[in-house]
C-alpha cells in the first residue's frame, strides 16, 4: 500500500512538472492586443521567403511583411516555426496567433484556416537539369517529377488544386508525371534534381524565385516554359475569429495601398509579385 | 580481450600466406575503383605515362603499388604494442574521414561563420532537453520498475501497459501525437515540453526494462536476509538491492543517454531550434546544406565521445568496487 502512495505521488509530480507551461486558447484579437506581442509561424528553411540570416536571426520577404503586420497592430512581433504541415492543419489552440508563410488558400485549407488577405502572387514553374532534353513542360509527361510534399505544386501534379482566392488567374494541367516524388521542403527537391538529369528525378515544380535563388547559387538547372500557374499567398490564421481576420485584411489593403508590399517585393525578389499577373 | 589465455603466436597479419592474399584482394580493389585519373595517377606518371590514356595497365599498376603500400602499413603497425596499435589505426581513419570531408569542396569560411551560433544556441538547447529527458526519465524508469515488480495488479499492469505501449511506437510518432494530440484535451503544450515529454516517456520505457532486469538480477535470497532483519520495502531497496543492482544498471543506461542525445534531433519536427533544426536551416539561404550537416554531425560524434568516456569511467568504478 505505502509503495502504491508513492508511485502515486512520483506520477502526480511527474505530470505536474511537464504541464507546467500549459495555457489556454482564447480570441485571437484580445490575446494578441493583452500579451502584446504578435506570434507569427514562419518556416525558417524557406529563403528568400523566411530563413536564418547572417546575424542567425529571421528574416525575408514574408519576416518583414509580419513585422510590418505587428507594427501596424501596435504590437512585438515573435517568430515561432513548427514545420510546415503542423501550421497547414490548422487547430493552431493558440500557440501562434498567425501565419505569414506564402500560404496559398486552397480549398481543403480553407476547411480548417482563415484567409484575411492575398498580398503577393508567385508564378509556380517548371525547373529541369541544365542537361535535360525537354523543351517544353509537356516533355516531362510520364517522367519522374518531384514537389515538396502537402504543396500546391504537389496538388498540381496531382490535378487537384483548387484556389478558391479572388483574382486568381486560370490555368489548366500541362504535365502528366509518370511517377510524383515528394519531398520535406523544395530545396530538397532542388538538391535530388542538381545530381543530374534523370538521376532521381528529370524535373520539379516550385515557386519561380526559389529556383531563381537557387540557380543564381550554382544549381545546375534550368526554368522550363512559362510559369504553370500563378498562386495568390495570403496570411492564414485559426478559423473562428473574424474581428482578427478583418483587421489583418485591412492592414494588408493599407500596406498595399501606400506601396509598402511593393517596396518589399522588389526588395527581396527583384520583382513587384504584388498585383494578379495576368 | 576474445581469448584471456597466456598463448603467444605470431599476429596473424605477419603470415606469409595472409599477407599474400591481402595484397592480391587489395590490388583487385585498387583496380576497379578506377584511379588512373586521381592525384595518385600523377604520382605514378614516370611509370605508366599519361595517366587517362593508361587505360587498365595504368589501373591495375596504380592498384599493386597502393595495395603494396596499404598491407605494409598494416604489417608494420602489427609489430606494435597493442596501445599504440589503436592510436595509430584511429589516427589513420580520422584522416581517411577528413580527407573525404576535404574532398566535398567545403567552405569553411561559412561554416566558422556559423559554428559559435550553432554551439549557443544548437549543442546549448540538445544537451538541456537531454539533460532534463535523461533525469525525468530515470526517475519514471524506478516508478515504473517497481510497479512492474510489484505484486499489485493495478500497478503491474499500468506499467506493462506503459512500457509495451511507448517501446512499441516510434519516437518520432510520439512527438506528433503528444504535440498535436494533447491540445485535443484541452492542454496547449509548448514545443519544447512537447519534446522533453515524448523522449522521458519513450526513453523512461526502455530504462523501465532495464531497471526491472537489474533489480531482478538480485539474488532472492537477499530479499529474505533484510526481510528476517526487520527491513522494510524502501529500506532493502536502498541499503541491500540498488547497490547490487547498479553495476548491472549503470552501463545499459549510459547507452540510453548516448541513445537519447541523438535522438533529441527528432524534436526538431515541432520547430525547437536544437542542433539538428540548426543544421538544416543555417545553410538553408545560401545553399550551403553539406557544410552544416557535416558540422553538426561531428559535434554531435564529439558529444557522444564526451559521454562514451564518462560512462567508461563509471563503468570502471562500480566494476572495482564491486570486486
Amino acid at each position: 500500500m505505502k509503495l502504491n502512495r508513492r508511485i502515486f505521488t512520483f506520477a502526480t509530480g511527474v505530470a505536474l512538472a511537464l504541464s507546467a507551461s500549459v495555457s489556454f486558447a482564447g480570441e485571437a484579437m484580445d490575446r494578441v492586443m493583452s500579451s502584446g506581442t504578435l506570434k507569427v509561424a514562419t518556416d525558417a528553411n524557406w529563403a528568400p521567403q523566411s530563413f536564418l540570416n547572417d546575424e542567425n536571426k529571421m528574416d525575408g520577404f514574408d519576416v518583414d511583411v509580419a513585422r510590418e503586420v505587428a507594427k501596424r497592430l501596435g504590437v512585438e512581433v515573435e517568430f515561432v516555426t513548427p514545420s510546415w504541415d503542423i501550421i497547414t492543419a490548422g487547430n493552431w489552440n493558440g500557440r501562434w496567433d498567425l501565419s505569414v508563410g506564402s500560404m496559398t488558400p486552397t480549398k481543403s485549407r480553407a476547411e480548417v484556416l482563415s484567409f484575411p488577405e492575398v498580398y503577393y502572387y508567385t508564378p509556380a514553374s517548371v525547373a529541369v537539369h541544365k542537361d535535360s532534353a525537354a523543351q517544353s513542360v509537356s516533355d516531362l509527361d510520364g517522367k519522374n517529377v518531384g514537389a515538396s510534399t502537402a504543396s500546391t505544386f504537389d496538388l498540381y501534379l496531382r490535378k487537384d488544386l483548387t484556389i478558391d482566392a479572388e483574382g486568381t488567374p486560370a490555368f489548366d494541367y500541362k504535365i502528366t508525371p509518370g511517377a510524383i516524388k515528394s519531398y520535406k521542403d523544395g530545396t530538397a527537391a532542388m538538391d535530388d534534381l542538381r545530381l543530374g538529369d534523370g538521376v532521381r528525378i528529370d524535373g520539379m515544380v516550385g515557386s519561380l524565385p526559389a529556383i531563381l535563388a537557387g540557380i543564381e547559387n550554382n544549381y545546375p538547372l534550368r526554368v522550363l516554359g512559362d510559369p504553370v500557374f500563378y498562386e495568390p499567398l495570403s496570411l492564414a490564421i485559426d478559423k473562428g475569429d473574424t474581428e482578427f481576420n478583418d483587421k489583418l485584411a485591412g492592414i494588408v489593403q493599407e500596406m498595399r495601398a501606400d506601396g509598402t508590399l511593393k517596396t518589399l517585393s522588389e526588395k527581396w525578389y527583384g520583382i513587384d509579385y504584388t498585383t494578379a499577373i495576368e | 580481450m576474445l581469448f584471456a589465455d597466456t598463448v603467444v603466436g605470431d599476429p596473424a597479419v605477419h603470415k606469409p600466406k595472409i599477407i599474400l592474399i591481402m595484397v592480391m584482394v587489395a590490388t583487385v580493389l585498387f583496380t576497379l575503383f578506377g584511379l588512373n585519373d586521381t592525384i595518385f595517377g600523377e604520382f605514378m606518371r614516370p611509370v605508366i605515362g599519361e595517366p587517362k590514356e593508361s587505360g587498365f595497365f595504368g589501373n591495375a599498376s596504380i592498384g599493386l603499388v597502393m595495395a603494396i603500400i596499404v598491407v605494409i602499413n598494416i604489417v608494420l603497425i602489427g609489430f606494435l604494442p597493442f596501445r599504440i596499435q589503436i592510436l595509430i589505426v584511429w589516427f589513420e581513419l580520422l584522416l581517411l574521414f577528413l580527407t573525404f570531408f576535404y574532398s566535398f569542396g567545403l567552405n569553411y569560411q561559412f561554416i566558422q561563420s556559423k559554428i559559435w551560433f550553432m554551439i549557443t544556441q544548437g549543442v546549448f538547447t540538445t544537451l538541456y532537453i537531454s539533460a532534463i529527458s535523461i533525469i525525468l526519465a530515470s526517475v519514471l524508469a524506478i516508478v515504473g520498475a517497481i510497479a512492474k515488480l510489484s505484486s499489485n495488479g493495478f500497478a503491474f499492469a499500468i506499467a506493462s501497459f506503459y512500457t509495451s505501449f511507448f517501446r512499441g511506437l516510434p519516437l518520432l510518432m510520439q512527438v506528433y501525437l503528444i504535440y498535436l494530440g494533447l491540445p485535443q484535451l484541452g492542454y496547449v503544450i509548448d514545443a519544447v515540453p512537447a519534446g522533453v515529454m515524448a523522449l522521458t516517456l519513450c526513453y523512461g520505457a526502455y530504462m523501465t526494462e532495464i531497471f526491472r532486469a537489474g533489480i531482478q538480477s538480485i539474488n532472492k535470497g537477499q530479499w529474505e536476509a533484510s526481510r528476517s532483519m526487520g527491513f522494510g520495502f524502501g529500506l532493502t531497496m536502498r541499503r541491500i538491492i540498488l547497490p547490487q543492482a547498479m553495476p548491472l544498471i549503470i552501463p545499459p543506461t549510459g547507452n540510453q543517454f548516448i541513445a537519447m542525445l541523438k535522438d533529441s534531433s527528432l524534436v526538431s519536427v515541432i520547430g525547437v531550434w536544437e542542433l539538428m533544426f540548426l543544421a538544416r536551416t543555417l545553410g538553408n539561404k545560401d545553399f550551403r546544406h553539406m557544410e552544416m550537416l557535416i558540422t553538426a554531425a561531428l559535434i554531435y560524434w564529439v558529444l557522444t565521445v564526451c559521454l562514451e568516456l564518462v560512462q567508461s569511467r563509471i563503468e570502471r568504478h562500480y566494476r572495482t568496487a564491486s570486486h
